[in-house]
């Protein structure tokens, strides 16, 4: 085997281990444990009290602008990643490309900013 | 050898996920079938010695962007009681399940027949085409980014501030200091503006 | 240790970049830039500041190309993926200039809606600045990057109506038939680049070219950029989104997305047909063959039972998309000088597209601000609505007759030429498939005149509905778009050569074509 696949045949074990460890537990306690439901059992919890209403109420839309800007700025992270390995080596032109790059960018994150996205009320 | 096997491996939990993301009724099911595809996604990227992509590909793709969709899903609210099993449109899944075949036989066809059989030689091997052999994948990357593909780079900033401010545009609802005045419509068939809910103040 | 890893690497050497090339583009990024800045810092209070600074910016972006054009030399950088020549230096033109007469025409539009203004220009000068960014681009990177930056505040510009359901819909459809094909696209740019090694598109001519290589993998990879390109202008059968859209997005987006949006497309198509497949003409052409006709005879039979001026327009837009895309069908790599003249016919069918764009944008982008301007009284796209419309506004009505039979192709006004450059491309190859194609362009332009003629003589003719005699508010602004527009499609159709000579433009330099 090539030295590459040595290496990441750790990762695979520990893989394959976590998965087994996960199932084996839920499947130990699924063979172990009694079944026998009634539908006092079966309803939602909600605080000892009766649920009422629907088990679902809809997510507000800030959430989702959270998330989005995760996304624009942990793309903008693996784009700095190379430029920050060998930073050296590109020197002043690199500086200032990767310095338009995140300036950029963080007009972007003022604009959500002044415009009120980011506050969490 | 061992790395046919590992590739089988790979394929396999990504054609499940895939199929899995397919079939699955509940649509939180099938996000999460998305994630072992991008798993499997990021095995083949490793065999292809790769290892910065892989890295990237489980931060950004499974880290990033299906907790996205996770959060689209929880927004919409799609109910997983949904009628799945009559067609908007009559006859829309046999005519997938036979497109879909077709593709599938003219992309087998493309690659097994006419291509003269796989031969698995890796990206990174010599040949006329060889990647620089001397550097480590990332740096490979970073010199590509900062001198052939420099221009790309900038507009990718420029795209994704521009997806940024898009979304803040479409999601936010403007707060009363925003509106104008309703003075002269000038589209037609525009609907009477709704009274604005006073959100945050801007100033 | 860190001198150690040093010396391991290679040393880098910073690319040269020729800045007056890159200049228009530079320039509009830092006029995006600081509308967003003073949209960050002033928010509502500058409007006006914006729109001005929009409307300064292309014309600012324009100065440099028509520098680098006397100055005529063509300069590539990065090793010919980002190439400023004469067909680049055109194109720039014809986007900046058409983006103009859409700023124009948006001025009034925007202000006096419910719209998010400031945002609507940096929308729309990021989109120009794709468009600016596709026409250097040679290499399928460059050229992919620069579809995604003018697509997507395109997207989000046909949703810029957020209250109208109709609004929604024109956004969502053209989002998601718009990723689909990137998708496809980029498959297909992945196969091309595996067979070549390369994403630099002389490379990928070299590789598409060579017959020992295996060509079923290049085939199946041409045919899916295709087809993404194909959706980008609207050809049949990818041309579903294009109606809905358009009727859809507010007005003066309508007419940015037929004009400079499908022009966009038709420069990726032409950079990747003739700098990088023009060896594989045995696939592309039929191909192409089959999209033009198509887009042709659907657009043109469809738009005749329109009832809504914009999906008439939207529906004729598909039309002279297949118009366009005919002279491509007869293009290939042999060296065959057209007619006995010194014109390659590869050429000679570039040229005919490019010039034909530049027409189609001034024809089209004045019937949008005509539009514009009657709905401001009329409420209503219903093409009913224009009965009568002489009566009232008279200069109007002259205006649309102007642009409306310049679709059509009747001289003395521009679209003349343009038809007259496209059935010369296609005819002096004279092979039978060319000739085909002449044929049903010809046979098509008669039935397009139809829905034109009928259009105008309601205009002329008939009676005015409830006998509203209320004129016409134009404001200046509009004003000042209908009359470049005018101005432009009358200099085109009477003397044809100011576009000729501006046109006469070349992809082959680097391929011994």
């Amino acid at each position: 085997m090539s030295e590459f696949l040595r290496s990441y045949l750790t990762v695979a074990i520990f893989g394959l281990v976590g998965l087994a460890l996960v199932g084996a537990f839920l499947g130990l306690g699924r063979i172990l444990r009694p079944d026998h439901p009634t539908p006092q059992k079966l309803e939602s919890y909600e605080s000892g009290v009766d649920p009422t209403g629907d088990t679902w109420s809809q997510a507000n839309i800030r959430y989702y602008i959270f998330a989005l800007l995760f996304v624009i700025f942990d793309v903008e992270a693996v784009f700095i990643f190379p430029w920050a390995i060998r930073l050296d080596a590109y020197g002043a032109f690199g500086l200032i490309e990767m310095g338009i790059f995140i300036f950029i960018l963080l007009l972007g994150l003022i604009y959500a900013w002044r415009k009120g996205v980011l506050r969490w009320a | 050898m061992s790395e046919v096997i590992v590739f089988f491996f790979a394929a396999a939990i990504i054609l499940v996920g895939a199929v899995g993301v397919v079939v699955a009724r509940n649509p939180v099911h099938s996000a999460l079938f998305l994630v072992q595809t991008l798993f499997g996604v990021a095995i083949i990227f490793l065999i292809q010695d790769a290892n910065f992509l892989a890295a990237v590909q489980i931060m950004v793709y499974a880290g990033a962007i299906v907790i996205l969709f996770l959060f689209v899903i929880m927004l919409l609210g799609v109910d997983s009681a949904e009628e799945l099993d009559v067609d908007p449109i009559a006859g829309q899944r046999p005519l997938a399940v036979v497109l879909g075949a077709a593709l599938l036989g003219v992309g087998l066809t493309v690659v097994l027949v006419a291509a003269k059989g796989i031969t698995g030689a890796r990206a990174t091997a010599g040949g006329e085409h060889a990647l620089d052999n001397g550097l480590s994948d990332v740096e490979r990357i970073g010199r590509v980014l900062f001198t052939e593909y420099v221009f790309a780079f900038e507009a990718t900033a420029a795209l994704l501030t521009i997806a940024v401010i898009g979304a803040v545009v479409l999601t936010r609802r403007a707060a009363a200091a925003d509106m104008l005045p309703d003075r002269e419509p000038a589209s037609f068939e525009l609907p009477p503006l709704a009274p604005a809910i006073d959100e945050e103040e801007e100033h | 240790m860190l001198a150690a890893l040093v010396q391991a690497g290679g040393s880098f050497s910073r690319p040269s970049v020729d800045w007056h090339a890159a200049s228009p583009e530079l320039i509009l990024l830092g006029v995006g830039v600081l509308i967003t800045v003073i949209d960050v810092v002033w928010k509502q209070r500058a409007r006006s500041l914006v729109v001005g600074l929009s409307s300064v910016g292309l014309l600012a972006a324009l100065v440099p190309v028509v520098t680098l054009a006397v100055d005529g030399t063509p300069r590539s950088m990065f090793g010919g993926a980002f190439v400023v020549d004469d067909y680049a230096l055109i194109m720039k033109a014809i986007f900046l200039l058409s983006a103009y007469v859409v700023v124009l025409m948006s001025t009034n539009y925007i202000a006096e809606g419910d719209y998010w203004e400031n945002e609507y220009y940096s929308m729309l000068l990021t989109s120009v600045l794709g468009m600016l960014l596709m026409t250097s681009a040679r290499d399928l990177i460059s050229i992919f990057v620069a579809l995604e930056l003018l697509s997507i505040p395109a997207y989000m510009l046909a949703t810029w109506r957020k209250r109208d359901l109709k609004s929604n819909e024109a956004g969502l459809k053209y989002y998601l038939m718009g990723v689909f094909a990137s998708a496809i696209m980029l498959y297909g740019m992945s196969l091309l680049y595996g067979s070549a090694g390369t994403t630099l598109l002389t490379g990928i001519n070299k590789a598409v070219s060579a017959t020992d290589k295996p060509t079923a993998v290049v085939t199946l990879g041409v045919v899916f950029v295709l087809i993404g390109f194909a959706f980008k202008v609207s050809a049949v059968p990818f041309h579903t989104w294009a109606p809905d859209t358009y009727e859809g997005a507010p007005t003066p987006v309508t007419a940015f997305l037929s004009v400079a949006s499908k022009a966009a497309g038709f420069v990726g198509l032409m950079n990747i047909l003739f700098v990088g497949l023009i060896g594989r003409s045995d696939v592309y052409q039929p191909l192409i063959w089959i999209l033009a006709a198509a887009s042709m005879i659907v657009g043109n039979t469809v738009a005749l039972r329109q009832t809504n001026i914009v999906r008439m327009l939207a529906y004729s837009s598909i039309a002279h998309a297949g118009y366009m895309l005919a002279p491509l069908a007869v293009v290939s790599a042999d060296v065959v000088f057209a007619g006995g003249g010194s014109v390659v016919v590869a050429d000679q069918a570039l040229r005919a597209t490019v010039t034909y764009l530049a027409i189609y944008a001034a024809a089209n982008l004045g019937a949008f601000a005509v539009v514009i301007a009657v709905a401001r009284k009329i409420r209503t796209a219903e093409i009913d609505g224009y009965q009568g419309l002489f009566r009232y506004a008279p200069g109007l009505t002259v205006l649309m007759t102007i642009f409306l039979f310049s679709l059509a192709g009747i001289p003395p006004l521009g679209g003349w030429f343009g038809k007259f450059r496209v059935l010369e491309a296609l005819i002096s190859p004279g092979t039978a498939w060319g000739s085909t194609l002449a044929l049903l362009v010809v046979v098509n332009s008669v039935v397009a005149l139809y829905y034109y003629g009928r259009v105008a003589v309601k205009m002329w003719v008939e009676e005015v509905p409830d006998g509203d005699m209320t004129p016409v508010r134009v404001p200046v602004s509009l004003a000042a778009a209908l009359g470049l527009t005018a101005v432009a499609t009358l200099a085109f159709g009477v003397g044809p050569g100011l576009i000729g000579h501006f046109t006469e433009v070349s992809l082959l330099a680097g391929i011994g074509g």
